[in-house]
Formats: C-alpha cells, sequence, structure tokens
C-alpha cells in the first residue's frame, strides 16, 4: 500500500507485470475510489465559462475530456465532463487537486449546485480490458451495444443504482463506475470474483495509461503547462469563451511539446532525467516505466517542438548509463481496444 | 515468510553468496525479490570487473523501484548469467537457482565470516518487522 493524495491505494495485487498483461488480454478491476467526483446542476451555459468542455453542445449521455484552466491557460487538472441530464453534470477529477478544483468551480458558478459527492462517500470502480463488457453485461441492465466510447448512462450494476460510462485509463474497452460507498464495493466485489478478472493497482495502472500516452497530472502535465503545451491541444475547443481562453488565444506558438519516447532497452529511465539530442539537453523526463506490452522501456517528457516529431534520436541520461530512445506516435501500444464498435 | 536456504552466506543488504573451491555465487534473497516485486532488468556487471566488500556491483530494476546489488564478499567476477538479460523475471521465479546474478573468484576468503548465517539472516528479517 502506498500513500497517493491522503489515500492508501495498492501499488499491486499479485504482480504489477501480470496484472498489465491481464488488462491487455483480459479484464481487470481498479478500486479508483481516490479520483474526485463533482456534481454540478448548472445550465450549460453558465458552466462553460468555467470548463474547457462544451457543456452546451455536449449530448445528454456523453463524456468529453477537458481541463480546469486558470486565467493564465495553466491547468489546475484534466477532467472528464459527464452530462446526465440537461443541467447535471459529473465532473470526475483527479485525487491530488480534488479539493482545491470543488472550490474554484463552486466558487465560479455561485448560482449552480455543485456537489463533492466523492468527499461524501462516493466512490469509483474501473472495469477494464477486452472481455470488460462480457463481464459486466450480465451483472447489468444498461444496454452495452449502445453504450459507445465516451457515454455515459445510469444504471444498474451488481444490483446498484450507479452511474456507468464507458471510459477509462487503460487504452482497453472499459468503464467507470460511480456509486455511494456502500454500493461502490458490492461492485467491486462483484467485478472482482468474476473468473475472468483480476484486481490490479497503481503500478499497472501507471504502465498501462503510459502506453497509451495519456499523461499524469502532477507528473506530466501541471498548473505550469498550458494544454498546446502537453499536445493536448486537441481537446481544447475555442468555441466559446472559459477561464484561460483568453490567454490561450494569445498564446504564441509552444516552446515545447510533451512526447512519447520508446527506447531499445529493458533498462528504464526516470522522471527528472535529461533527454539529449545531438550532444545537448534538450529537454525533461516527466514519466517512465517498462513497458510490459513492448517489452521495453518507455516515457514521456518535453521537448522543443522542431524535435517532438516521431522518429527523432534521443539519449535519455539516466544515472547509471545513456539510454538511446526514439520519439514515438501515441499511443506507444496500438492494438488498445477502447474505440472498439462491438464490445 | 521469506525463503533461506542452508548452506549460504546472508549480507546485510539482502544478497546471498554459495561458496564453492574459492568460487562464490551471487544474488538476491527471496526476501528481497518479494520487496522489489518483478525484476524487470538486471544492469549486469562485467566479467573481469575487481569488487571490493559490500561495493556496488550491479543494479536490478523492477516494476516498482531500482537497487543497488552490493558484493558479498571481495574478488573478481568471473562469470555473469547473461540469460537474466531477456528473461530477469528468474530472479522472481527462483532467486537461488537460475536467478544467481554474478560468480565471483574470492580475493580474501576471510570475508565471509563477516556474513550472516541462515540463523542470523532470519533474526535480522524478524528485528526488521
Amino acid at each position: 500500500m502506498v500513500d497517493f493524495h491522503g489515500w492508501e491505494l495498492p501499488v499491486q495485487y499479485g504482480g504489477i507485470l501480470a496484472e498489465h498483461e491481464h488488462c491487455r488480454q483480459a479484464a481487470c478491476v481498479f478500486d479508483t475510489s481516490h479520483m474526485g467526483q463533482i456534481r454540478i446542476r448548472a445550465r450549460p451555459p453558465e458552466l462553460n465559462r468555467v470548463v474547457t468542455q462544451n457543456a452546451a453542445a455536449l449530448p445528454v449521455g456523453r463524456c468529453q475530456y477537458g481541463f480546469l484552466l486558470n486565467e493564465a491557460g495553466g491547468m489546475l487538472d484534466d477532467t472528464i465532463l459527464m452530462r446526465l441530464d440537461e443541467e447535471e453534470f459529473l465532473l470526475v477529477v483527479n485525487a491530488g487537486p480534488a479539493e482545491s478544483d470543488f472550490a474554484w468551480v463552486s466558487g465560479h458558478l455561485p448560482d449552480a449546485e455543485v456537489v463533492h459527492q466523492s468527499a461524501q462517500g462516493w466512490g469509483k470502480v474501473d472495469l477494464q480490458g477486452p472481455l470488460s463488457a462480457k463481464v459486466l453485461a450480465p451483472q447489468s441492465d444498461a444496454q452495452l451495444r449502445s453504450l459507445g466510447y465516451f457515454r455515459v448512462t445510469r444504471a444498474r450494476v451488481c444490483g446498484r443504482e450507479c452511474i456507468l460510462s464507458r471510459t477509462g485509463y487503460t487504452g482497453e474497452l472499459g468503464y467507470e463506475v460511480f456509486a455511494p460507498a456502500e454500493s461502490i464495493l458490492a461492485v467491486f466485489r462483484g467485478f472482482a470474483t468474476h473468473p475472468a478478472v483480476k484486481p490490479a493497482g497503481l503500478g499497472a495502472r501507471d504502465s498501462l495509461r503510459l502506453e497509451m500516452g495519456y499523461p499524469l497530472y502532477g507528473e506530466d502535465i501541471g498548473v505550469e503547462t498550458n494544454p498546446f503545451e502537453a499536445n493536448l491541444g486537441g481537446f481544447i475547443r475555442l468555441d466559446h469563451d472559459f477561464i484561460g481562453s483568453a490567454a490561450l488565444r494569445a498564446a504564441g506558438e509552444p516552446t515545447r511539446r510533451r512526447v512519447g519516447f520508446i527506447t531499445r532497452s529493458r533498462q528504464r529511465a526516470w522522471r527528472g532525467n535529461e533527454i539529449w539530442h545531438e550532444g545537448r539537453a534538450v529537454g525533461q523526463v516527466t514519466s517512465a516505466a517498462f513497458s510490459p506490452s513492448l517489452g521495453v522501456s518507455i516515457g514521456m517528457g518535453y521537448l522543443p517542438p522542431e524535435l517532438a516529431q516521431a522518429g527523432t534520436e534521443l539519449i535519455v541520461k539516466t544515472p547509471r548509463s545513456d539510454l538511446p530512445a526514439t520519439v514515438a506516435a501515441w499511443p506507444l501500444y496500438k492494438q488498445g481496444t477502447c474505440r472498439t464498435k462491438e464490445p | 515468510m521469506s525463503k533461506i536456504p542452508e548452506g549460504l552466506l546472508y549480507s546485510k543488504d539482502h544478497e546471498w553468496i554459495r561458496v564453492e573451491g574459492g568460487v562464490g555465487t551471487v544474488g538476491i534473497t527471496d526476501h528481497a525479490q518479494h520487496a522489489l516485486g518483478d525484476v524487470t532488468f538486471v544492469d549486469l556487471p562485467k566479467a573481469g570487473t575487481e569488487v571490493s566488500q559490500g561495493e556496488e556491483a550491479c543494479a536490478v530494476e523492477s516494476c516498482k523501484a531500482a537497487a543497488s546489488v552490493f558484493a558479498p564478499a571481495s574478488g573478481r567476477i568471473v562469470e555473469v548469467n547473461a540469460s537474466l538479460a531477456d528473461d530477469p523475471g528468474r530472479i522472481n521465479a527462483d532467486c537461488y537457482g537460475e536467478g544467481w546474478i554474478y560468480r565471483l573468484e574470492l580475493s580474501d576468503p576471510g570475508e565471509l565470516s563477516r556474513l550472516q548465517t541462515p540463523e542470523q539472516y532470519r533474526q535480522m528479517l524478524a528485528s526488521e518487522k
């Protein structure tokens, strides 16, 4: 167990490599109750001033990835906004900034009803892996065929009233289930006792997300990075005004970009290692791991934009050796099932 | 409960050494491999390298951490377990057998008296809990 922003979380249950591979091949269940859940009852045009997602254009039953930004365009958090009803939303945020996110959102929406539901006992369980729909279907009344990628619905799961979304942090077909504590425990048990499912911890969650290029807030992105530097500009629609939008419009071309790299060795890089190109330091590693799916170590970091193209040769300076690496397009692992049309 | 086979000597840093005819075979203990978790990489030493007792001889990396492997005795490294390059998981599966890391030609067998017997190592682990 490790302390993660005040939450006691398991790094592993059986072994990180086995959990990682099981998630890619079958299905794993993750206790992600540390993540923040902010329930918002608001008129969409008002909510649009606070989140980068276009809440007004988001159809009911859909989810969208985006950010809470400060006035300077720096990321206070990365989030998923889920539209449950015309004026009801669930904003899923990270554990570390959850409390400040809640204060930020409620402070900027004085006329809305904003509830920090994860602080009031709501938990979350993720079921992830190519077999997750087969595991979930007999335990839920949801129409999984029509619950496409980044859709959300209210549903019964393991006999409990829950919010069910087809989202995740692994790159595999998968679901996130939101419910009050006593229900979420039943959901976790319901999934974990299925013969195809193994529980997985933070360790596998980290290597799975790194293979996909998903950033980890506080490591790869933060208040000092804007979404364009983080190579997440594709998630920004400057079709409405929100806190930080003026700064993003005024910002010139980014002077650095977040990239993924693949090494040719099992030896891993570490956060903070310098990245070199043609004999000079050009950037830094923000996170790295051994990739069980690729059999070599991988990572991500920031480079000048002119070096951010796939194929750029790098040297990552670890304390023990110089690791040759190549900038690679995301996802680094290409066989993820998250977008499958036939769950 | 960690496995602590008889017939080996143990360092405070959780290495083991099996001495046969002036040559010591070295690896990490069951306690160490369990604490590290899945080993993903072994930075093997080079054969021919001279090491002193207590000096770092090589390193292992796992999904969770990196750890130095110290020389339990002084000498010259005469052989390394090259199979660990492609299959470092042998350290988890069989740390006292196929997961051995290197062999050392001892330069001062008298140093072995500074290492622990299985019983002493067992007591050290118990006192650390």
